[in-house]
This record gives structure tokens, sequence and C-alpha cells, in this order.
């Protein structure tokens, strides 16, 4: 009984095991379906997430700016008109920077220019837009005699022209931290052939696939294994895209299908249209030293120098070639290769249907056609950049200035920049080895129109290309004598108390500047000279009739005037500030000079003239402003003491080096640490300041440094005929009156020792000096003068 | 807490007696204003006294800009018509006609200080031009009159 019961025992505990192995195998089921199931859930909110994390990175960057556009700073134009002081060489040179092309034969594109005998010139200007509108481009032909501008003509016509304006070369870059650097172009605005290459070259399928291509892909592929290598890409237009904006370079299986994934979720948000226009403004075409050439217009302005809409279609072809390898196929140096790559890509346009035969074969024969390379850099006058970066930093902030594609024009003239620089070079190196002590020279020199205020030219640093520590800006240095004309234009400003003429005392002096200390100023010289006349002290730079002066005037009556003539920081008022013991920089002092430049108008120096948006379209004017913030009598006088130092005083040099009249002031500081000189002719003001970095001496006074470069550049200017002679103009209310040279009193021409200085109507003196007849030669050389 | 009808009233009479002030206020300001315009009224009509460019014997270069600003001031583009008197004045700073006219610019732009300054910067370079240095005068006078009213 036990086996027939033990059987069905068997068998029911089989049944038992099968069920429960049944049991164990569906739960494991059940549980292996809950897991895929959660798994697949999870996976798909993950995919999910995934996804919508990349649509907000796409729709983000797409949506919003996508590129940082680099500001650009431009140098003044170049204004042509008959009588302009111009000489070949400077009209070259500005068409070399402009990138002009020099042909042989008749000019017939814009950016080309001819030089007939070496004298006559035809130029077809490019388009270009100003602050006041765009200029369209045209011809001129003009002629120099004697560093003028004798004619100017329409080319090709007997049509007369008053006025004509260059464009501006571009002369810095203010760019974003990716060194990119691009033009933004809208896709109505690019050629249909440059489209119709591009798809043909980069993406048959575009108007057809969804972001990735399978078809292309599997073409690519087969290629690449019948060749043995990778010969075809199969990305589409949309994926190259996604890879350049988003993506690194590296090529791996994760980037791929990030690439192909962001792709579909580009052509899901945006129309074809967006997709290409953004394509053809982001794709990389070369590079021009640091800065990277992004985009089909900016790359037509660096191979051809011309917009895109003005290429022929073999040179569409070749930008369209370089896609593919910028480097590999770069036109100006790999030249065989360039002109292979460019026919591959006519050939495939001939299969498009965009070219005949015919023109292939034409096209095809043609040479690159390639621009000279432009010289734009973001470097070309660093001491200049940067003070247009300051000046722009009180408007914009340092983001907007390095992304919004703002174009700014500047009055540096480059021309002016150039002597500027040369000077530089050739004097430091002069007073170098001419003075054994003077080593390590360093120095600021600033030009500046003097009724506009506009700064033309600057140079901050021995090799001016170098692009550190900016002198003319942050070499705050004591002035000494250049504080003078504003002690003596004080005093002046006081008609009834003060002339030219007034006897200022030259003798020992000692002041008690305080309980124990006693200051005793000191003439250059050493010496004393009992009296001086107030214009003598100024023209020979006397320290002590100086001090005495400012002493009675009030120091901060000193500093008042100081302000008055553009000084913006603060002066200290102890008694050697009349000695300029207080620091500035050079561009305060150019700030300073540039009211007695003015006659006595307030014109505070600025290098901006406008901003353009990256639509070139206005956005701020820097207009010129000036205040009457001297009386212009008193003005004059110092003016002319400040001229009479260029003829009898301490820049008497110039007397014999200068055949133009100019004005100016030398300044020297203690141990001669500070070379200055500052002065102006009738339109322009130059500062320079000559030094070492570690304030030690330079062996050098006013006269024998800063005002050695100062001349030297002035002297390029007269021979250039570019310069101006200071001319004195008296306002109303000047009396010019014969003077006795030592009592001051009243004389007359034929007396011995008489000196004619202009008084402010009823200031003159009252009291005759006795006359001694004047030598006949004496009396010839006054009739002459 | 209740408000009384008195402090109701009261209320109700200063709202008036400020309302009356502000008014007075505004009417004042307006007849201020009235006189201001008449003012600088009278140195706009001098346009008509201003001399031509192609009257005076000025260089073919100045007086073409002066042409061009000419139009940008009657279209009121009064910006444009300053930046291309600056163009003259950077090839010439010495022509008082070019000063002057900024002058004339600045005025419409309401901009007196800088009007006045350039009608003084117009005489400090004037030769024997009786007429010219007339409207300056007045220019002068009338933003001197102006600014301080």
């Amino acid at each position: 009984m036990t086996k027939p019961k033990t059987k069905p025992r068997r068998k029911k505990s089989r049944k038992k095991k099968a069920s429960q192995s049944k049991t164990r195998a569906s739960f494991r089921e059940y549980l292996f379906n809950r897991y895929t199931f959660a798994g697949v859930i999870l996976f798909t909110l993950f995919f999910a997430s995934y996804l919508f994390y990349l649509n907000i990175k796409i729709t983000d960057k797409m949506s919003g700016r996508i590129w940082s556009l680099p500001s650009h700073v431009y140098a003044r134009p170049l204004e042509l008109y008959q009588g302009k002081h111009l000489t070949v060489k400077q009209l070259k040179l500005e068409l070399k920077q402009l990138d002009y092309s020099r042909v042989t034969s008749r000019p017939t594109k814009t950016g080309q220019y001819r030089i007939l005998n070496e004298s006559h010139f035809e130029i077809i200007s490019r388009d270009f837009t100003f602050w006041d509108g765009e200029q369209k481009s045209q011809g001129i032909r003009l002629s120099i005699y004697n560093n003028q501008l004798a004619t100017l003509h329409k080319l090709y016509s007997d049509e007369t022209i008053a006025l004509f304006r260059l464009e501006p070369v571009k002369i810095a870059g203010i760019y974003p931290a990716t060194q990119q650097e691009r033009q933004l172009i809208k896709l109505d605005e690019v050629p249909d052939d440059l489209v119709l290459a591009l798809l043909a070259v980069e993406d048959r399928r575009f108007y057809q696939h969804w972001g990735i291509d399978p078809r292309s892909i599997i073409r690519a592929m087969l290629a690449n294994v019948m060749a043995g290598g990778t010969v075809q890409g199969g990305s589409t237009l949309t994926q190259q895209l996604v890879k350049n904006l988003f993506l690194s370079p590296e090529r791996t299986l994760s980037r791929k299908i990030n690439e192909a994934l962001m792709a579909l979720l580009v052509e899901i948000n945006y129309d074809k249209s967006v997709i290409l226009e953004t394509y053809i403004n982001e794709v990389y075409l070369g590079q021009n030293g640091a800065q990277q050439i992004h985009g089909f217009e900016l790359a037509s302005q660096y191979y051809f120098a011309r917009p895109l809409i003005k290429l022929r279609r073999d040179q569409m072809a070749l930008l369209v070639g370089l896609v593919k390898g910028p480097s590999w196929y770069a036109p100006r140096r790999h030249k065989k290769r360039a002109v292979e790559r460019r026919n591959q890509v006519l050939k495939l346009m001939l299969e498009r249907g965009a070219l005949t035969q015919a023109q292939l074969n034409k096209y095809v024969a043609l040479d690159l056609g390639l621009a000279n390379k432009p010289r734009f850099s973001s470097n070309r006058y660093p001491a200049l950049i940067d003070l247009v970066k300051r000046q722009l930093n009180s408007d914009y902030d340092e983001d907007d200035l390095r992304s919004s594609g703002l174009k700014v024009f500047t009055s540096i003239d480059p021309l002016i920049q150039a002597q500027a620089e040369a000077s530089v070079k050739r004097v430091i190196k002069r007073l170098e080895s001419a003075n054994p002590n003077a080593e390590n020279l360093q120095t600021s020199l600033i030009v500046a129109s003097s009724q506009q205020g506009e700064i033309q030219a600057m140079v901050s640093d021995r090799q001016p290309d170098f692009s550190g520590f900016n002198r003319s800006l942050d070499a705050v240095r004591q002035i000494g004598s250049l504080i003078k004309p504003a002690i003596f234009l004080t005093a002046l400003q006081q008609p009834q108390k003060y002339t030219l003429a007034s006897v200022l005392e030259d003798t020992p002096l000692h002041i008690k500047t305080s309980k124990e200390v006693m200051w005793s100023p000191q003439n250059y010289d050493k010496k004393f000279s009992g009296n001086v006349l107030l214009h003598q002290a100024l023209e020979k730079s006397r320290n002590v009739p100086t001090v005495r002066l400012g002493l009675e005037l009030g120091l901060s009556d000193i500093s008042d005037t100081l302000q008055n003539l553009g000084v913006t920081r603060n002066i200290p008022t102890y008694p050697s500030m009349t000695l300029g013991a207080f620091s500035l920089s050079p561009l305060d002092v150019a700030n300073m000079y540039q009211t007695f430049a003015a006659n006595g108008f307030n014109v505070p120096l600025k290098v901006i003239r406008e901003v353009l948006n990256k639509d070139a379209k206005p956005l701020k004017r820097y207009p010129l402003k000036s205040d009457k913030a001297i009386d212009e009598k008193a003005i004059y006088l110092v003016n002319h003491a400040l001229h009479r130092v260029t003829q009898t005083g301490t820049a008497r040099s110039l007397a014999t080096k200068l055949s133009h009249s100019v004005a100016g002031k030398t300044g020297t500081t203690d141990d001669l640490r500070d070379s200055w000189f500052a002065g102006f002719s009738d339109d322009q003001l130059a500062v320079v300041w000559i030094g070492r970095d570690d304030n030690t001496s330079t062996g050098l006074t006013g006269s024998s440094g800063a005002l050695h470069l100062w001349t030297d550049f002035f002297q390029h200017l007269e021979a250039i005929g570019d310069l101006r002679s200071y001319s004195l103009q008296p306002p109303a209310g000047i009396n010019n009156v014969w003077i006795d040279g030592e009592s001051g009193g009243l004389s007359e021409k034929n007396c011995l020792g008489a000196v004619e200085l202009p008084f402010i109507q009823g200031s003159e003196p009252t009291e005759k000096a006795a006359c001694q007849s004047a030598g006949i030669i004496e009396q010839i050389k006054r009739f002459f003068n | 807490m209740p408000v009384s009808r008195n402090h109701r009233t009261d209320k109700t009479f200063f709202q008036l007696e400020s309302l009356f002030k502000l008014a007075s206020v505004f009417v004042l300001l307006l007849w201020l204003t009235g006189c201001a315009q008449t003012k600088l009224g009278e140195v706009d009509s001098v346009e008509s006294i201003l001399p031509v460019a192609d009257s005076h014997n000025l260089p073919d270069v100045i007086k073409t800009l002066i042409k061009q600003s000419d139009e940008q001031y009657l279209n009121l583009n009064l910006p444009g018509s300053l930046a291309t008197l600056e163009r003259a004045v950077r090839i010439n700073p010495r022509q008082a006609e070019v000063w002057s006219r900024m002058a004339q610019v600045y005025l419409k732009q309401g901009n007196l200080e800088q009007a006045k300054q350039h009608a003084k910067r117009s005489n400090s370079v004037l030769k024997n031009n009786t007429q010219l240095k007339a409207f300056n005068d007045r220019i002068i006078a009338a933003t001197s009159a102006e600014q301080i009213n």
C-alpha cells in the first residue's frame, strides 16, 4: 500500500516541483518583464529628458545671438580734394593699407588702382557704409604735384570732383575669446550659384532629408570601403552645422550619436532656410594669424577683397571647395591643390547644370584671382587701440565690445602715425648714442589736431608696436616747467596787475615749507639775474621769478587755471607745484596744451568719432564740443611768449630747424629724470615725454631730449608740406607796444634793447624808459622783422 | 473709526488748494517757455541773413560740405548736418562760416551752451565779416539770456 501511496506521492511531488518551477519561472518572467518594463520606462524617461536637454541647448543658441562678432576699429577716412597736402608716397601707403591692388592696365574692378608717370592715380574705390550713409564705389583720377593734390576728376571723364572720401583703413579688431572673425550675410543676399555649388558638393539631398541622410551614409561607407580609407563623408549640412556649433571635433561614437540626435532636433525646430543661412555664416574657411575666418562673406573679403555678391563663379567654387579642408587647400600656400579642388567643384556645378561646358572650360583655365593678403590685425597700433577701448568702455561693457560687431570710427591717421613711429625709432636711438648717460630711454609721443581735439597718432614705447605699459596714458610723471604757462596765464588774466612787461625779481628766495624745512628754489643755471620781465621769465624758463609770481598769485588760483585748461587730476597746492613738482600723464599734458593751441577753447581730446552697430546703423556719435574756458586776450599773450620760446628761448633751435612758425614749452624735472616738450603749429599739437621706467636720470633736459624728437617729427611734416605755421592772430582789444627790454617801460622802435610786445588794451605801461638809439644794423634787422 | 464730515471737507479743501498751486506753477512754466521760444525764435529767424556759402570766397571743398550740411539741416537731420560740418572743420578749422553754422545747428538742437561756444569760435577766426559777426553775436546774446533765464 505504501508503494502505490508512494507513487502518487512521487507524482504529487513531481507535480509540485513542476508547478513550483513553473511559478518560479513565471515569477522570474514576471520580474524580468517588470524590470524590463521599468527599464524601458526609465530609459524612455532618460532619453526624453536627454532630448529635451539637447533641444534646450539648440534653441538657446540658435534663437539668441549665435555668434560673438568682434568689433572693428577704423582709421580716419582720407579726404581727397584739390589743394590737399598729400605725397605720392602717402597715397600709395594709404592704398596699400586698404589692400588695393595696383594694376598696370586700366583699373576695372573695385579696389584697383593704377599710377601713371608717378603722379597720376586712377582708383576705383569700394562700397562703404560711413556713419552718414552708404558711399557707392566710384572711379576717380587725380594728380599730385609738389606734395599737393592738384586735380581730382571722375574716372574717364572731365567732370571735376570737389571732394572724395576713400573708405577708412581697418586698423584693429576687438576680438572675442575665441578669436573668431566673421561677417554676417543674409541668405537672400547669397548668390544662388554659391548655394547650388555648396549643396552639390556637401549635401545634394539637403531639401529631402531630416537632418541625417541614411542614403548618403551608406553611399559614403561603400565609397570608403572601396577606396580603403575615408574619401567621402556622409554628414549632411545640418550635421556639420551641429558639429561646428555644439560639439567637439573628436571622432567618437557618442559624439556621432549626439550629432545625429541634434541634427534631427535642429530640423524639427528650424526651417531649411534658417539652417542654410546659419551654416553659410558659421563654416570655418581659413586662418589669418590668430584670427579664424568664419563664414562665406568674410572669406570672400579675405581671399578676394570683395563682397560675396561680386564674386565670379570660379571664385565661389574655390570657397565652396575650401569647406573640405581650409588648411589643406589654403589657396595662398597651396595654389596647385586649391586649383584642383576648385576645378572639382566646377565639374560638380556642371553636373548640376549650373555651368555649361564652355563656361567650365573658361573657368578652369583662370588663375585663382586672389587679392593681396589683408593686413588687418588685432594689434597694429597697440597704444592707440588701448585708448580707443578705454574711451569705449565708458559707454559699452567689455563683453559687448568683444561680441556685438561694433564698427568704431576714429580720428587715427595712419600716415601721421607712421611719421610718429619713424621719428620715435630714429631719435631715441640717436639720443642714446649721443649721450653716454642716456640709455634704456622710454618715450611717449601724442599728436592731436589742435582745433578739433582729435588724437591722430600716439606712440607709447620706443618700440611702437610693443603692446605693454601705455606710457601716454599711464606714465604719470612730474611735468617740470610745463606748468609755467599756466602760472603766467593766471597772472595775465589780471591785466590791471600783470603784463608781459611786468618786472619780476630773480633773486635768492627762501620759503619755509614747514617748521624746520626751508625751500630755496634754484634756476637751472644756478644763477640769479636780478630783475627779469615776465615774458623773459617764461621764454628763458626762469624758476625763481616763477615761484615768486606763483606764491603772489596764490596756489589755489593756479590750480583753478590748470583745471580750466583741461587738467582733471587733483593738483596739490604746495609751493613746489609752481615748478611742476606734481605728476601728469602725457595725455593730461596734451589736454592742457590743447587749450593754448585752440586759443582758449578747451576741447577734451578724443579719439572716437562715431560708432555703428553690426548692421552698419548709426549707434553713437562723439561730436566736437568746446568750452571757452580762458579769456582769449590772456591766452594770446601767453601764446605770444610761447612762440618766443621757439625763437629766442629754451627751444630757440626750432627757429633754425623749422621754417614754419610754432609755439611751445620745454620741461625738465629734478635730476634730469623727465624730458618734456609740448608745442603746436596752427592745426597740430604734439607732446613728447622721454624718461626711464625706473625713474632714474636720463641726462637729458627738455631741450636736449624731448625737443629733438618733437623737432624731428615736425620736420618731416614740413618736408611733405603738411605743416601750417602757427598764426598769432590778435583778438580785438590787443595793442602792440615797444617797450624797453630791461625796465619794461615805454620805448620806441629805434631804441636800443626795445622789444615789441602785445598788451591788453589799457594795460600798456605808461612810464617812459630812457632811449638810447639802436645801431643801424639792429634797426635794419627790426625793419625786416 | 468713522471720518467726520468736517474732516472730509478739510481734506477736499486741501486737495483743491494743492491742485490750484500745481495749476499756477504749470501756467507760469508755460509762460516762461513761451518767452524762451520767442527769444530763440528771434535767432532762428535770422537764418535768412546767414550768408549763403556760394556767395563767399570759400574753397570748393568747404562749399560742397556746407551745401550738404544745409540739406541735412533742412531735412532736420541735425546730427548728420553737424557731422558734415565737422568734416569741413577738419579740412580747414579757420572758416568762420563753418563754426557759425555749427552754432546754428546746436541752437536748433536746443544745445544752448554749445551754440554759444561755437558762435564764439566763429568770432575768434572771423575776418572782416560784419554780417556774420552780427549773427554770431545775436546767438551769443540770445543763448546767454536764455541760460540766465
